[in-house]
């Protein structure tokens, strides 16, 4: 009987020890680095004079673009490249418009806090202060603990990346119209989307090098190779940039074309306004030249990659709970 | 007094150099200063006037008690602040803005969706013009991830 007590008391006392344990994780993300990215994603603490969050230019109802050709720094410094999407940015090996060799997207994100090329967040010189007023706040100090518990919950430029690459990670698209008609083996349900489709793998060949299921190989290409483009006096000679090989002036990595119809304005120096445009701009050596008509049909094509459920997604946006 | 500096001073960097400003907004050229409120019932005191320009003060970002989450609520070395301006009649109103801060027009919980956003012109001290579709009635004005503790602003209908 006495034994038969201590086993109920026991497990009350279990229940008693781990049930708000259990509860308050239920209402995060189940992976602590994930949550304190996704914080530091929207903090804009993170640039010199706190007007600027990582999500200030890539918001989640564009596909995590802006919109904007190019988006002003911090400190109102001109803007170099368009702003891309970060659907599936954790599939691509090369990063941002032309680099092949960043280590991953924790070293990426330094490029906004502290590059200078252009100035974006404006941190460069001060990056301890980042440190400082997110350890100002209890709340990033607890979440800091629950995410790096084998570095003591310590908060320095070093876990501040690494959460963030955690956040971007999640970052993932593959519910848009196509996909679920692909997962189906349903055909699209326009005949002009259907057009679109054939034209883009077969006749027009796009698939070459936006290459299905990322549309994109995540290669380098010269497509416009005879246009130098100076923008707010900023020269762009893409991949050369950082190889010094001049054999790479003027190439970029093809962009994935996932929610491409949200992330308006096109190409790297966002010269594109339209898509009709972005795609007669691409200088192709094959043998079809595409008419008015196809080209629409290709835009009817793209549609249908635009994922509502990535866009809306709560665990994507800013926290509805703040950090105070 | 250091208030009359100071709008003394900025309309002096301001208009530096003379310029040409469009005729809808030449209330820009006089301004008189009005202090952001930091929550909503502070608002009776910071209250704008369509067509006159103001030289406004702002807060500190973790001070202020925003009406509505604004979409970009800025970290805590921002400033913001809200203010209360009365729309006369419906039509297209700009906000002219003497620093990049993020700008939420709310009434009855609900942030008027803007349609054009512009700079301003050379010089001008304009920074940027947003407009906006409104109602009649009482707007909430929200400054918020502003870099600095004061800037200009002018409401004035455009069409
Ligand atoms: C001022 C606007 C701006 C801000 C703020 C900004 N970005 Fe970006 N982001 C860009 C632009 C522009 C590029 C393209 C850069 C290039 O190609 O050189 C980019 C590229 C990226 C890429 C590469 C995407 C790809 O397809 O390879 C990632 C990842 C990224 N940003 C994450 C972040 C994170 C994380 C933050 C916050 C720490 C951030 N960005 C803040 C404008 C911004
Ligand atoms: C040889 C490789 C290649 C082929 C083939 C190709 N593209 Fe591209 N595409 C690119 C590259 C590289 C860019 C980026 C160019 C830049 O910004 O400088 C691009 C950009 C785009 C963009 C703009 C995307 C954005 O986010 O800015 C669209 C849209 C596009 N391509 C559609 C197509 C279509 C449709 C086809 C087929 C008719 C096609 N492409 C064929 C390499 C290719």
């Amino acid at each position: 009987m006495i034994t038969n007590m201590n086993w109920i008391y026991r497990v009350a006392i279990l229940l008693l020890v781990f049930m708000p344990d259990l509860y308050s994780q239920s209402m995060q993300s189940s992976d602590p680095k994930v949550e304190l990215g996704r914080y530091l994603f929207y903090n804009a603490d993170l640039s010199i004079n706190g007007t600027m969050a990582c999500a200030t230019c890539h918001e989640q109802r564009r596909a995590f673009c802006d919109g904007n050709r190019v988006h002003p720094g911090a400190l109102d410094d001109s803007g170099k490249r368009n702003v891309p999407t970060l659907a599936n940015v954790s599939k691509f090996k090369n990063l941002t418009w032309a680099h092949n060799h960043l280590s991953g997207l924790a070293e990426q994100s330094l490029a906004p806090i502290r590059g200078t090329d252009p100035i974006e967040m404006g941190m460069n010189g001060h990056e301890d202060e980042i440190a400082k007023r997110l350890s100002q706040n209890e709340c990033y100090q607890k979440l800091f603990a629950r995410a790096f518990p084998e570095q003591k919950g310590v908060i320095t430029l070093s876990t501040v990346t690494q959460a963030l690459e955690s956040f971007e990670k999640t970052l993932i698209s593959d519910n848009s119209l196509y996909d679920q008609k692909m997962k189906a083996h349903k055909p699209l349900p326009t005949k002009e989307a259907q057009a679109g489709e054939k034209l883009f793998f077969k006749t027009a060949k796009c698939n070459t090098c936006h290459t299905a299921p990322l549309f994109s190989d995540d290669a380098f290409h010269q497509i416009e190779p005879e246009h130098q483009v100076v923008y707010n006096g900023m020269i762009d000679n893409g991949l050369s940039d950082v190889t010094a090989n001049q054999k790479d002036k003027n190439f970029f990595r093809t962009p994935s074309l996932r929610n491409v119809f949200l992330s308006y304005p096109y190409w790297h120096d966002g010269s594109a306004a339209t898509l009709f445009e972005a795609i007669r701009k691409h200088n192709l050596n094959i043998n079809h030249t595409l008419s008015k008509r196809e080209i629409n049909q290709i835009i009817a094509f793209l549609k249908t990659l635009t994922d509502n459920t990535f866009i809306t997604d709560p665990q994507f946006g800013k926290p509805s709970i703040e950090c105070k | 007094m250091r208030i009359i500096l100071l709008i003394g001073l900025l309309s002096l960097s301001l208009f530096a150099k003379e310029v040409d400003l469009p005729v809808e907004l030449n209330a820009w050229k006089s301004l008189s200063y009005v202090g952001a409120a930091k929550s909503a019932d502070e608002l009776l005191n910071a209250s704008l006037t369509l067509n006159n320009a103001s030289y406004v003060g702002l807060i500190n970002t973790p001070k202020i008690k925003y009406v509505t989450k604004p979409f970009n609520e800025g970290g805590t070395v921002s400033y913001g602040g809200i203010f209360e301006i009365k729309i006369p009649q419906s039509g297209i109103y700009r906000v002219v803005l003497g620093n990049a801060s993020w700008i939420d027009l709310v009434k009855d919980g609900k942030a008027a969706k803007s349609i054009a956003h512009n700079g301003g012109p050379q010089n001008s001290g304009i920074r940027k013009m947003v407009d906006y579709p409104l109602e009649a009635g009482i707007y909430t004005l929200q400054l918020s991830a502003g870099a600095d503790s004061t800037t200009a602003i002018l409401v004035t209908k455009i069409k």
